[in-house]
């Protein structure tokens, strides 16, 4: 007896339909066999059903077994077909009709739970594009899957439950989505009322912020980047309805949404390690996973002590820093992950920190320090819009009103300028499928970052005395167009460009 | 290319033969070496010689008085001879080049090699200047621990003094300092902050008995040359109706900057002014060359 069972198997981003075709033959030695280009985790998954299905209290029927996943020359990953698996076996033993237009998608526990199974979200997208009306997911997968409207998501426990629900004993309701707030970590560690002093660090921040430039901050230990750093979540604007589809997305191909979990409404905030892997921070594998900087899109990437990242990691994200998406190719599959994140990068100034430190004295020699700044590559410096010197704070020194952080500028405060300059920027860009000034061509600088006279004779004057590159010049441009932005006015003036210039590239060279 | 003097000739420098036994046989060289080293006439390279020597960790502030003092000495005649390793040594000799002066770096090691090698360009300028580089080593012979402290006897022997702008305690400056001495050479020393690590060692000389400078008055006086009021490099004076006018942004930013200089962000603190004011015009009095800016400081030029 032949009974299909509709999944779906996720190659990245994309979602294609699998057929679970299962056969129970009544001829032939009892067996239990699985073809169709399986990787291990699906192989595996004989064990996983045997078991379950007899902890249901249900025999396990002493048949020639055979499973095959259509189409199959696709590659199938994963404990997601577990579920559809299950359902064919029960559909033949207990002799109930398939539901029609249903997706089944869920790994199994040996007590005949489900548990928790990844791209339950992608599978939703898929069915809501292809006219499917019904989704059988793991409970705790069932909410995401839900967060897409029109289509009925049914959260399943156990396989007892799902066959009292097929032979229409007893039904399952269907879940009512809910957006999950508790649990989910304030996207901010610091409000930027709690960081003394650094007020420029603190402007170029709300810059970055506003325009989406990547920034990069070389300071001694102590001196706050890490703080700073930290406190730019609470300053970015929310994600719109797009942008949390796109980032929900990815995070359901990496499995890393918690079960319950709903669509992500905040931006990511990713800090990985400078000993991560290449293929963790960038995306890949043989089965091309997406990496940091994916989980990052729409969102930061943080990478502090940046000189300590390895060179191949560092030149890897130049294209996706360029493009705002990364092809991973394999020989049988390509996978594009978007990428499309803020840069933000901390370095030391020398091997010791020290550099330039008001009371510590740095014990390095000019050579390593020369060697240790050329760590971080030029091409990945020269798509840094905004460099930035910081100096450790000695609060000692500050008076009582300047310690008392109520006066300070709150959080709050700086995301609304840096809201409404974003606004402006995407009304701007409608047509040019960009969003931000970053993001900004040489074609695009030109139509709409217009110099005056002399706010162009200030920029030609400071790159001769700055030595400031053809790249650099532009990204002064690009920079006082995300200041005026701020100030909400269209055109960029003398005062714009000048503060621009503060944030030029600059070497930290004990000069 | 590299060429070769022995002690025996006559155009060997008069000032490096007396220091007797510790005169070097040979010393290779690169550059235009004059004719005699004893001819009369004020244009002789070996003539007036200043040795300028220097912390290789050299601030900021060892930076701004090499670069003041040196630009007005060299360009006054004096050669300088330093031992062009980084810091001090090359702040010294760029100093000179750029100020059109004349200069001689003693290398610690073969005379075909350079080192730093990424002081090449500097290398070349000084060539290019009339300048001199010199070694006692010939060919491709690397620099040793040894051969930087031999290299120092030959840059005291060759100048009638030895400023020294920064030095820690245990700073090769002050080897340099102790062979001048030893030869009877005259010894300058740019005081520094009692709190900094690279002027303990300056301090130190002054104790001793080094002489005090404040301005290269101090030791062109010690050369019996004339101030030359025109300085080629870096103009000294600026016309007083650029300054800006009491009262406004600027002014309060330069009385601040007058006293030390300062960060961005402890201008904006002491003038309670927003950080994107302070910015803005920071780098508008920057490109008006009021003010000029240094390991992440401030000062007033």
């Amino acid at each position: 007896m032949l009974i299909k069972v509709p999944s779906v198997a996720n190659l990245g981003l994309e979602t294609i339909k699998v057929d679970v075709e299962v056969n129970l033959a009544s001829r032939g030695l009892p067996g239990f066999e699985i073809v169709g280009l399986a990787d291990k985790a699906v192989a595996e998954s004989k064990e996983r059903v045997r078991t379950a299905i007899s902890s249901c209290g249900i025999d396990f029927p002493a048949k020639k077994i055979t499973v095959n996943l259509a189409p199959a020359d696709v590659p199938k990953e994963g404990s997601l077909y577990d579920l559809p698996i299950a359902v064919g076996i029960l559909s033949s033993i207990l002799q109930f009709e398939m539901p029609e237009k249903s997706l089944f998608l869920g790994e199994l526990s040996f007590d005949g739970s489900l548990r928790h199974t990844k791209g339950a979200f992608l599978m939703a997208l898929f069915a809501k594009e292809f006219g499917f009306l019904n989704l059988f997911v793991p409970k705790d997968s069932a909410n995401e899957a839900a967060a897409i409207k029109g289509i009925k998501v049914f959260p399943i426990e156990n396989l007892t439950q799902l066959s009292h629900h097929l032979l229409k004993r007893k039904n399952i309701e269907p879940v009512v989505y809910k957006e999950v707030l508790e649990n989910i970590p304030s996207p901010a560690e610091f409000d930027m009322k709690e960081v003394l002093g650094q007020e420029q660090a603190k402007r170029a921040i709300e810059i970055a912020a506003a325009g989406g430039h990547n920034i990069i901050m070389v300071g001694s230990p102590g001196s706050g980047k890490t703080m700073l750093a930290r406190a730019l979540p609470g300053i970015l604007p929310p994600l719109n309805e797009t942008e949390a589809l796109e980032v929900t997305k990815i995070f359901s191909a990496a499995g890393s949404i918690p079960p319950g979990g709903s669509l992500m409404t905040f931006r990511q905030f990713r800090a990985p390690h400078h000993t991560a892997s290449l293929p963790g921070l960038i995306g890949g594998g043989s089965k091309p996973h997406p990496g940091e900087i994916s989980l990052a899109h729409r969102g930061v990437l943080f990478l502090d002590e940046f000189n300590e990242f390895p060179r191949s990691i560092m030149e890897a994200m130049r294209q996706p820093l360029e493009d705002g998406y990364l092809t991973i190719s394999r020989s049988k599959q390509r996978v594009m992950y978007p990428a499309d994140f803020m840069l933000v990068a901390s370095a030391n100034p020398c091997p010791c920190g020290y550099l330039n430190h008001p009371k510590k004295n740095c014990i390095c020699n000019q050579n390593q320090i020369r060697k240790y700044q050329k760590r971080i590559s030029g091409p990945i410096l020269d798509r840094i819009d905004l460099h930035i010197a910081i100096m450790p704070v000695d609060t000692t020194e500050f008076s009582d009103n300047q310690k008392n952080t109520e006066f300070l500028e709150s959080s709050q405060a700086i995301k609304q300028r840096v809201v409404l300059a974003r606004q402006k920027q995407s009304k701007r860009f409608e047509n040019d499928f960009i969003h931000s000034n970053s993001q900004m061509k040489n074609t695009h600088i030109k139509k709409y970052c217009k110099l005056a006279k002399d706010v162009e004779a200030i920029l030609r004057q400071a790159s001769l005395k700055f030595q400031l590159s053809a790249r650099s010049y532009m990204k002064m441009i690009k920079v006082a167009r995300t200041i005026a932005d701020l100030d909400q006015v269209e055109e960029i003036s003398v005062n714009h460009m000048a503060e621009a210039l503060q944030y030029r590239p600059k070497t930290y060279e004990q000069a | 290319m590299a060429q070769v003097v022995e002690i025996t000739d006559k155009k060997y420098p008069k000032l490096l033969k007396e220091i007797g036994s510790l005169a070097p046989k040979k010393l290779y060289y690169k550059g235009n070496w004059p004719a005699l080293s004893h001819a009369e006439g004020s244009d002789e390279i070996f003539e007036n010689c200043l040795a300028v020597v220097g912390s290789r960790r050299l601030t900021s502030y060892g930076r701004r008085a090499t670069e003041q003092l040196i630009t007005e000495i060299a360009a006054a005649g004096v050669t300088i001879v330093s031992g062009f390793m980084f810091g001090g040594d090359e702040a010294a000799h760029s100093a000179a080049v750029k100020a059109g002066g004349k200069t001689i770096a003693v290398m610690p090691c073969g005379i075909n090699i350079i080192h730093p090698e990424y002081q090449k360009n500097l290398y070349n300028e000084i060539l290019e200047n009339n300048g001199l580089i010199i070694s006692e080593y010939e060919g491709n012979f690397l620099p040793q621990t040894w051969s930087f402290v031999q290299r120092d006897r030959i840059v005291a022997g060759l100048s009638k003094a030895v400023l020294v702008t920064e030095a820690s305690l245990n700073s090769g400056s002050l080897i340099t300092a102790s062979y001048a001495k030893k030869f009877g050479r005259k010894v300058f020393s740019v005081p520094g902050q009692i709190f900094s690590e690279v002027s303990k060692g300056t301090i130190k000389l002054i104790k001793e008995g080094a002489e005090v400078v404040a301005e290269a008055k101090d030791i062109l006086k010690f050369y019996k040359i004339l101030i030359n009021p025109e300085v080629k490099g870096r103009p000294t004076s600026r016309v007083m109706s650029d300054v800006p006018k009491t009262g406004t942004l600027e002014e309060k930013i330069i009385d601040w900057l007058k006293r030390e200089p300062m960060e961005a962000d402890a201008i904006a603190r002491a003038l309670c002014v927003s950080a994107a004011k302070i910015g803005t015009t920071l780098s508008l009095m920057q490109l008006k060359g009021f003010i000029n800016q240094d390991a992440g400081k401030y000062y007033v030029e």
